[in-house]
């Protein structure tokens, strides 16, 4: 499906943070290394329109197991992770050769 | 028996696979300036090389991580960065390199200017790429790589002493220009430790579901293929030091190289190296596209794949489409493809440290090699890369600036 590029954790008071939700999409992934880049990735994924639910989100209480791999309780249908990739293919299936 | 037969496979398309534009044109000028004294550095960047592809296919076997998704997993994306973004850059300068080398070999053959040959050659390349699948690429261009054994012929045929040719894997200090001596190591290991090899390599690994099981193959692979592959590049420089070494010539053209091969082939001369140059760089530029297309897959988490169906893998499709589309645009705007080369494989050695360094971690946790971490040989060797590379890091723009 992907990889986690970011988490939202919230602060709760005389309590551990908490976790609670996980980010997939390259606008959480530029804003981990600069807020300035996670707005240019965004600007780039609105012109193409496809900044809807994006990055997404995914609640922590849809993580079902934790391991070298994350499962999710979704599909990646129920999410917008694949937006890009459908463009993409899209396009691509247009392509003589295309398989 | 088909296990043996895909080793032997496997070794031989590493010989294909070796030679390319750096490997030659850096083989030749110190063959033709310094005759067969740097004979040890392409034997110490093949064993640093060899070394870190049987690791970097280690991890691939027993964890099914390709080093690019190790790398983001156990460092985090900040630090992948830096050698993410390099290797692309790295990726993109060397595959325009390798397209100016084919486009030249392909313009010895039929006199018309290399400009014309660029776009042609990339659009085969994307055919390639687009319509093939791994065993067509990797066995294709491994197999059309055996005709760059003429270097090793034409070392052959010219009979050359044993004694000094030996005396050449000694490290030596030159009696004259020591800059430009320096400046050729340097430029001859950053072009043999290419990260792409690398990558590309454990990538292969894992789009032929090695297992553990397949470690011999890929301890025999790695260091079997490494080490023929650089017989080439070897028997280039022992060619270049017997033909052009009385004269003291600097070469800076290929059309210049070309001519080494003549007292050996005669009037098809020009034709095999050529060919060899030419085939080289094709196959080189195929799989430095691909590769392109794996890093940034396994880094950002995308599904990647040459055997996947194009539309399952549309993103790391559109990847190597566009750095190969970047790189033809390159190319065609005009340049000297030697420089290119040069300033590639400098990039190259300049993060060699930040390379090197993962496998340090990588290969001494179960996580990634089980119970097969590196023992305290492995783990010198990797340690002595990265000091050397730290070093030849900070030496390097000042050489390029001075010995190149």
């Amino acid at each position: 499906m992907g990889r986690v590029d970011g988490i939202v954790i919230e602060p709760r008071p005389n309590q551990p943070v908490h976790v609670t939700a996980l980010l997939i999409g390259p606008s959480a992934l530029g804003d981990r290394l600069h807020p300035a880049l996670g707005r240019v990735v965004r600007r780039i994924e609105k012109r193409f329109g496809l900044d809807r639910d994006r990055p997404a989100r995914v609640a922590f209480a849809d993580v079902d197991e934790i391991g070298a791999k994350i499962r999710l309780r979704l599909t990646i249908s129920e999410t917008a992770v694949a937006a890009v990739e459908q463009r993409l293919r899209s396009w691509l299936v247009r392509l003589p050769g295309s398989r | 028996m088909k296990k043996l037969f895909n080793l032997a496979l496997g070794v031989i398309t590493s010989i294909g696979g070796f030679v390319e534009v750096g490997s030659i044109s850096t083989s030749v000028q110190a063959g033709a300036e310094f005759g067969f004294s740097l004979l040890w550095a392409i034997a110490a960047a093949t064993l640093f090389l060899a070394a870190l592809a049987e690791m970097a296919g280690r991890v691939a076997a027993v964890s099914k991580r390709s080093i690019a998704a190790a790398v983001r997993e156990r460092f985090g994306f900040n630090f992948q960065v830096i050698p993410l973004g390099a290797e692309v850059v790295i990726d993109t300068l060397l595959l325009t390199a390798e397209l100016g080398g084919a486009a030249i070999a392909v313009k010895m053959l039929t006199g018309i200017g290399f400009q014309w040959w660029i776009l042609p050659l990339g659009i085969v390349a994307w055919l390639v790429l687009w319509l093939g699948n791994f065993t067509v690429i990797e066995d294709g261009v491994g197999l059309l790589g055996i005709v760059t054994l003429s270097f090793v012929v034409a070392a052959w045929r010219l009979h050359s002493d044993v004694g000094p040719i030996a005396r050449g894997f000694v490290p030596s200090v030159p009696h004259h220009d020591l800059t430009r001596y320096a400046f050729l190591v340097v430029s001859i290991v950053g072009a043999t430790v290419s990260p792409y090899l690398l990558n590309f390599y454990a990538s292969g690994a894992i789009e032929e579901k090695w297992t553990e099981q397949d470690l011999w193959i890929n301890r025999l692979t790695a260091w079997c293929g490494m080490g023929f592959g650089s017989t080439v590049a070897m028997g280039c420089l022992v060619t270049a030091a017997i033909v052009f070494g009385p004269q003291h010539v600097k070469v800076d053209t290929y059309e210049q190289a070309a001519q080494m091969f003549v007292p050996v082939y005669g009037r098809w001369a020009i034709v095999l190296f050529a060919l060899s140059l030419g085939i080289g760089c094709f196959g080189a530029a195929v799989e430095i596209a691909l590769n392109a297309g794996y890093v940034l897959g396994q880094a950002f988490g995308w599904t990647w794949g040459i055997d996947k169906a194009r539309r399952d893998a549309s993103r790391f499709v559109a990847a190597f489409s566009l750095v190969l589309l970047l790189a033809v645009a390159i190319a065609t705007t005009g340049f000297d493809p030697l420089r290119v080369t040069l300033i590639s494989v400098a990039l190259t050695v300049v993060v060699m440290p930040l390379v090197v360094l993962p496998f340090l971690v990588l290969m001494n946790e179960e996580e990634y090699v089980g119970k097969h971490t590196s023992g305290p040989l492995g783990n010198g060797l990797l340690a002595a890369l990265t000091v050397l590379g730290a070093l030849m890091a900070i030496v390097v723009i000042p050489l390029e600036i001075f010995g190149g």
